[in-house]
C-alpha cells in the first residue's frame, strides 16, 4: 500500500503530525536525522530522503534553517504532483521570505502550503483537543491536509492567504517570546495586552506589505495563536522568554528549552526590515533589541512608554 | 435579434489557398472557426445547464447589465438590441428550464460568433509585404522611395529585438505561444506584429478592444489577421464567460495567443508589477483540459517587454495617472493615437532616434513558472527535467480544476512582473528623466507630489546632470551584468554628455509641453509630470541608482510605487 502523508523531522512537531496523521487512518513515512524512537505499523521510518516522495503529501516539521538544504535534497525526487506543507514560524533572509517560497523555489513543487495557529506537540501526540489552520492557495492542499490530520479532536481551518498566515506565525513566536520575558519581568496583564494587541497591529502592518491581508492577523493564526500563547499552552518561546528575564546567557537557553527557537531569529531580521522600508515597529524593534541583549528591560519599557500615544 | 456588432469584411472563402502542413495553426482557423464556435457554445452551455438558480442568475444579470448600457449607450446598434434583452428579462421568471438553456445556448452562440475572428493567409501574405511600406509612408513619406530600395532600413533601425528568438521559433513548433507582454501604448499590437513578421516568428491572436475596430480599413485588417473583438463595455458575466471560453479553446487547439496581461495602458508609465492575468490565465486551463482528455501539447507563456524611448500617449496617461482616473477612464478615447497629426508628429519623431522602440522577449516559462529549455522541456530549479502533465494531476490523474488552476494563475501573476522588471530595458530618455526628477525631488523636501509638479523653471546646472547621469549609469551597468535590468543602445554605448543631449532632442519638438530644455549651461524642468511619467520606469531601482547626497531624494521616489 502506498503511503499517503510523509513528515520530514522527527522532533515533538513531527510525531505529532505522524500520530494525528496515523489516529486519521493513514499510513505514515517519516525521515529524521535524530534518534529515532519506536515507530508503530502506520508510521514507518524511512532511511533516506527519496523514500518519501512515495506519499502524496509531505509534511517539513523541521527548523527554517534546515528547510532549504532538505527541500533542495528532496525536490530532486520530487514533481508537481507533490503537495507540500511546512510548521515553521521562520522567515527566511533580509527580505522575509516565507518558507513556503523556499518550498516553492528549491523543489519542482507548487502546491505548497503552511500549517499555524495554537497547535501544540504535546496535544498533537496525545489526541487532545485542538486546532488550526492551513494555508494554501491550492485548495486541493487544503483538503488533503485536513484529510490527512482531521478527526474527532482536531479541527483544521482552511485559508487561502499564505503568506498572510506565515508572517502572523512568526509574528506570534516573536510575542510569544515577549509574554514570557513580560511575565519573567513580573509586568501585569494590562501591559501584556497593550503588548500583544500593539505587537500584533505591528505584525499584521508588515504582513500587509509582504502581501498578507490583515484580518489573517485577527484569525486563528494571528490572536487565535496568541491567545493559546497567554493560555501557556507549554509553547517553548514562552520558556525562552523567561529564561531571557532571568538573565540566562543566550547561548545556554537552547540547551535548556531542547528546542529550536525562530523567534531569536527572526526578530533581528524583522526588526531591521522595518528599520529600512519604514514601517512602523516599536515594539518589534525592541523586542529584538531585548533579546539580542542590546537593552536591559528597564531601557526598552521606558522607551516603550515614552512614545507620544497616537490614536489606534 | 440584437447584434452586438457589424459583420466584418471578409474575402470569399473559395478563392484562398489551402494551409501547408507546416504552417501555424492560425492559418487552419477558417476552417475551424464553426467548430470552435460550437465548442464554446457547448461548454458555456455546460456550464451553466443543470444548475437552475445559477442559470437563472446568469440570465437575469447578462439580461440586466445589457439593458442598462444600451440604453445608457442611445443608438442605432443600441436601439436593435434593446428591445430583445427587455422581453428576455420580462420573459425569464415564465420560462422552464429547457427554455432557459436554448435562450443560453442562443445568447452565447451571438456572443461568440461577435468575438470570433478570422483569419486570411491572403491578408496576412498582403500585409507581410506592405506593413513596412504603410508603416514607414506613414512614420516618413517622403522616405519612401529610398526606403524601398534599402529594404526599409530605417524601420528596422527603429524597432530592435532582443532576445532568445531562435528558441522560441523552435517552441512555436513544438507548442502554444502565450505572448505576454508589457503595455505602454496603442502602439504595442503595432510593434508587435511587425516584429514577429520581421523575426520569423508566428502570428498570433489576440484580443483587441472594439474600438479599434471602427476604422474600416483596420477592421479589415484586425479581422483577417486573427484577432479578436473585445467589447470592453459589455459587463455581463456571461460575456466574460464566453470570452475566457473561448481564449482558452483556441489554446488548447494550438493558437499562439498574444495578451497584454496588464489589461490596460499602464498609466503611470512604471512596468506593471501587480497582474492578475485575466484572459491570459487561460493558458493554464487550456494545458489542463488537454491533459486531462490526452493531448500533450506544451503551453508556453512568453514575457516580453516593450521599451520606448518616447511614448505616444504620454501625456494623456500620466495626466490620467496624476487624476487617479486611470482606473475608471480603461477605455481612453480620445488619446493622441486616435488623432492622425498626432501619431505622424510622433514617428516623425521617432525616426530622428535610432532604436527608439526595444521590444525584448524573454526566456519562457511553463504555465507553472518553470523555465523550459530549447526543447520545450520543463526544468525542475535543480535543472532536470520535470514533466509539466504532473502539476494537473491529483493521485496521479490528470484533472480540470478551475480552482487549483486560479492558484496557479496567481502565481503566474507574480511571476511574470519579476521578469518584466529584469528584463525591462532602460532608455536613455528614462535615466536622465530620473536624475532630473531625483534632482528636482532633492530641492523640494517636504513637498507633496501635487506641490512639486506645480512647480516649473527649475534649473540644474548640465555638468552636474551629465556626472549624475554618469554615475547613475555606472551603476545600472552594475545591475544589469547581475541580470537585474537591461541597459539600452544609446546608454550602452554612449557618454553621458550624448546621453543627456540625446534625451533633450528626443523630447523636443514632440510632446506639446517642453519636458526640459537648455538655457546657457544649465538643464531648465518644464514639466515634471511628463519627467515622472519617463523615469518611473526607474522607480525599482531609485535607491540603488542614488548617492549619498541623493540618497533621500531616491526614498521618496521609491516609495511613490504604487500601483503601475
Amino acid at each position: 500500500m502506498s503511503a499517503r502523508v510523509a513528515v520530514i523531522g522527527g522532533g515533538e512537531f513531527g510525531w505529532g503530525l505522524a500520530r494525528a496523521a496515523e489516529r486519521a487512518g493513514h499510513e505514515v513515512l517519516m525521515w529524521s536525522r535524530r534518534p529515532q524512537r519506536e515507530g508503530s505499523q502506520r508510521v514507518r521510518l524511512v532511511d533516506s530522503l527519496p523514500e518519501l516522495a512515495a506519499a502524496e503529501l509531505v509534511f517539513f516539521a523541521v527548523p527554517s534553517p534546515y528547510i532549504p538544504a532538505l527541500a533542495a535534497e528532496l525536490g530532486l525526487h520530487l514533481d508537481g504532483g507533490h503537495f507540500l506543507v511546512h510548521i515553521s514560524r521562520g522567515i527566511v533572509g533580509e527580505e522575509l521570505e516565507t518558507l513556503s517560497q523556499v518550498l516553492r523555489t528549491r523543489t519542482p513543487c507548487r502546491r505548497v502550503g503552511a500549517l499555524a495557529g495554537p497547535l501544540v506537540a504535546k496535544a498533537l501526540l496525545e489526541g487532545a483537543p485542538g486546532g488550526g489552520i492551513v494555508a494554501s492557495r491550492f485548495p486541493e492542499v487544503q483538503e488533503a491536509v485536513c484529510e490527512a490530520l482531521s478527526g474527532p479532536t482536531l479541527r483544521i481551518y482552511r485559508t487561502d492567504d499564505v503568506i498572510g498566515v506565515e508572517f502572523a506565525s512568526t509574528g506570534v513566536g516573536l510575542l510569544a517570546m515577549a509574554v514570557g520575558y513580560a511575565r519573567g519581568m513580573g509586568l501585569g496583564p494590562a501591559t501584556l495586552a497593550i503588548m500583544a494587541s500593539r505587537g500584533m497591529s505591528e505584525c499584521a502592518r508588515i504582513g500587509v506589505t509582504l502581501g498578507g491581508r490583515t484580518e489573517t492577523f485577527t484569525g486563528l493564526a494571528g490572536y487565535g495563536d496568541l491567545l493559546a500563547a497567554f493560555a501557556d499552552d507549554g509553547r517553548p518561546e514562552l520558556a525562552v522568554g523567561r529564561a531571557l528575564a532571568a538573565g540566562t546567557p543566550l547561548a545556554q537557553i537552547g540547551q535548556q528549552i531542547g528546542a529550536y527557537v525562530e523567534g531569536l531569529e527572526s526578530s533581528r531580521r524583522i526588526a531591521a526590515y522595518a528599520r529600512r522600508t519604514g514601517a512602523h515597529a516599536p515594539l518589534l524593534s525592541r523586542c529584538a533589541d531585548v533579546f539580542e541583549g542590546k537593552v536591559d528591560s528597564g531601557q526598552a519599557l521606558a522607551a516603550l512608554m515614552g512614545r507620544q500615544v497616537g490614536e489606534e | 435579434m440584437f447584434r452586438l456588432l457589424s459583420r466584418p469584411l471578409r474575402l470569399p472563402a473559395f478563392l484562398g489557398p489551402a494551409p501547408r502542413p507546416d504552417d501555424p495553426q492560425i492559418f487552419r482557423f477558417n476552417s475551424e472557426r464553426g467548430p470552435i464556435i460550437g465548442d464554446v457554445v457547448r461548454r458555456v452551455v455546460q456550464h451553466y445547464a443543470g444548475q437552475p438558480q445559477k442559470l437563472l442568475y446568469v440570465l437575469n444579470e447578462a439580461g440586466n447589465a445589457e439593458v442598462r448600457r444600451l440604453a445608457m449607450q442611445d443608438d442605432l446598434e443600441a436601439s436593435d438590441a434593446l428591445g430583445a434583452w427587455r422581453r428576455l428579462v420580462k420573459r425569464l421568471g415564465k420560462m422552464n428550464e429547457d427554455e432557459k438553456v436554448q435562450e443560453l445556448r442562443r445568447i452565447t452562440g451571438d456572443m461568440a460568433e461577435d468575438i470570433a475572428g478570422n483569419f486570411d493567409p491572403r491578408v496576412y501574405a498582403l500585409a507581410t509585404r506592405i506593413v513596412p511600406g504603410v508603416l514607414t509612408a506613414i512614420m516618413k513619406p517622403s522616405s519612401l522611395p529610398q526606403q524601398l530600395l534599402g529594404g526599409f532600413r530605417q524601420l528596422g533601425e527603429l524597432v530592435s529585438t532582443e532576445g532568445p528568438i531562435e528558441k522560441l521559433r523552435r517552441l512555436a513548433r513544438i507548442g502554444t505561444l502565450v505572448l505576454v507582454p508589457t503595455h505602454s501604448s496603442n502602439l504595442d499590437s503595432v510593434a508587435l506584429g511587425y516584429a514577429l513578421m520581421r523575426e520569423d516568428l508566428p502570428p498570433v491572436v489576440y484580443g483587441a478592444g472594439k474600438n479599434l475596430f471602427s476604422n474600416p480599413l483596420i477592421s479589415f485588417f484586425m479581422h483577417n489577421l486573427g484577432a479578436y473583438r473585445v467589447d470592453r463595455r459589455i459587463q455581463a458575466q456571461l460575456y466574460k464567460e464566453v470570452l475566457k471560453t473561448y481564449s482558452c479553446t483556441m489554446i488548447e487547439r494550438g493558437y499562439h495567443s498574444l495578451f497584454f496581461p496588464g489589461g490596460t495602458r499602464a498609466r503611470s508609465g512604471m512596468v506593471e508589477r501587480r497582474l492578475k492575468l485575466g484572459l491570459a490565465g487561460t493558458g493554464v486551463e487550456a494545458f489542463a483540459r488537454n491533459q486531462a482528455r490526452g493531448v500533450s501539447r506544451p503551453v508556453f507563456f512568453v514575457p516580453a517587454t516593450l521599451n520606448y524611448a518616447l511614448v505616444l500617449e504620454a501625456e494623456t496617461l500620466i495626466d490620467d495617472h496624476l487624476k487617479g482616473a486611470g482606473k475608471s477612464r480603461y477605455i481612453i478615447e480620445d488619446d493622441e493615437s486616435t488623432q492622425g497629426k498626432r501619431v505622424r508628429e510622433f514617428f516623425a519623431k521617432l525616426l530622428q532616434l535610432r532604436s527608439a522602440m526595444v521590444l525584448r522577449f524573454a526566456e519562457p516559462l511553463d504555465p507553472f513558472c518553470n523555465p523550459v529549455d530549447d526543447e520545450g522541456r520543463s526544468l525542475a530549479p535543480s535543472g532536470r527535467p520535470v514533466d509539466p502533465a504532473s502539476y494537473v494531476k491529483h493521485h496521479g490523474v490528470a484533472t480540470i480544476d478551475p480552482a487549483r488552476d486560479a492558484g496557479y494563475t496567481r502565481e503566474l501573476g507574480e511571476a511574470i512582473p519579476r521578469v518584466y522588471q529584469r528584463e525591462t530595458v532602460i532608455m536613455w530618455t528614462q535615466l536622465v528623466a530620473h536624475v532630473l526628477y531625483r534632482w528636482l525631488v532633492h530641492m523640494t523636501p517636504g513637498f507633496d507630489l501635487f506641490g512639486r509638479h506645480r512647480l516649473r523653471g527649475h534649473k540644474l546646472p548640465r555638468a552636474q546632470l551629465e556626472a549624475e547621469v554618469g554615475a547613475a549609469r555606472d551603476r545600472l551597468r552594475a545591475i544589469s551584468a547581475a541580470g537585474g535590468v537591461q541597459l539600452g543602445p544609446v546608454l550602452r554605448l554612449h557618454s553621458p554628455a550624448e546621453i543627456v543631449s540625446q534625451a533633450l532632442e528626443a523630447w523636443s519638438g514632440y510632446h506639446t509641453k517642453a519636458i526640459a530644455s537648455e538655457d546657457g549651461d544649465k538643464i531648465v524642468i518644464g514639466d515634471p509630470n511628463l519627467l515622472l511619467f519617463y523615469q518611473n520606469r526607474l522607480v525599482p531601482f531609485a535607491e540603488a541608482l542614488a548617492t549619498a547626497e541623493t540618497a533621500a531624494a531616491a526614498r521618496t521616489i521609491a516609495a511613490m510605487g504604487g500601483g503601475a
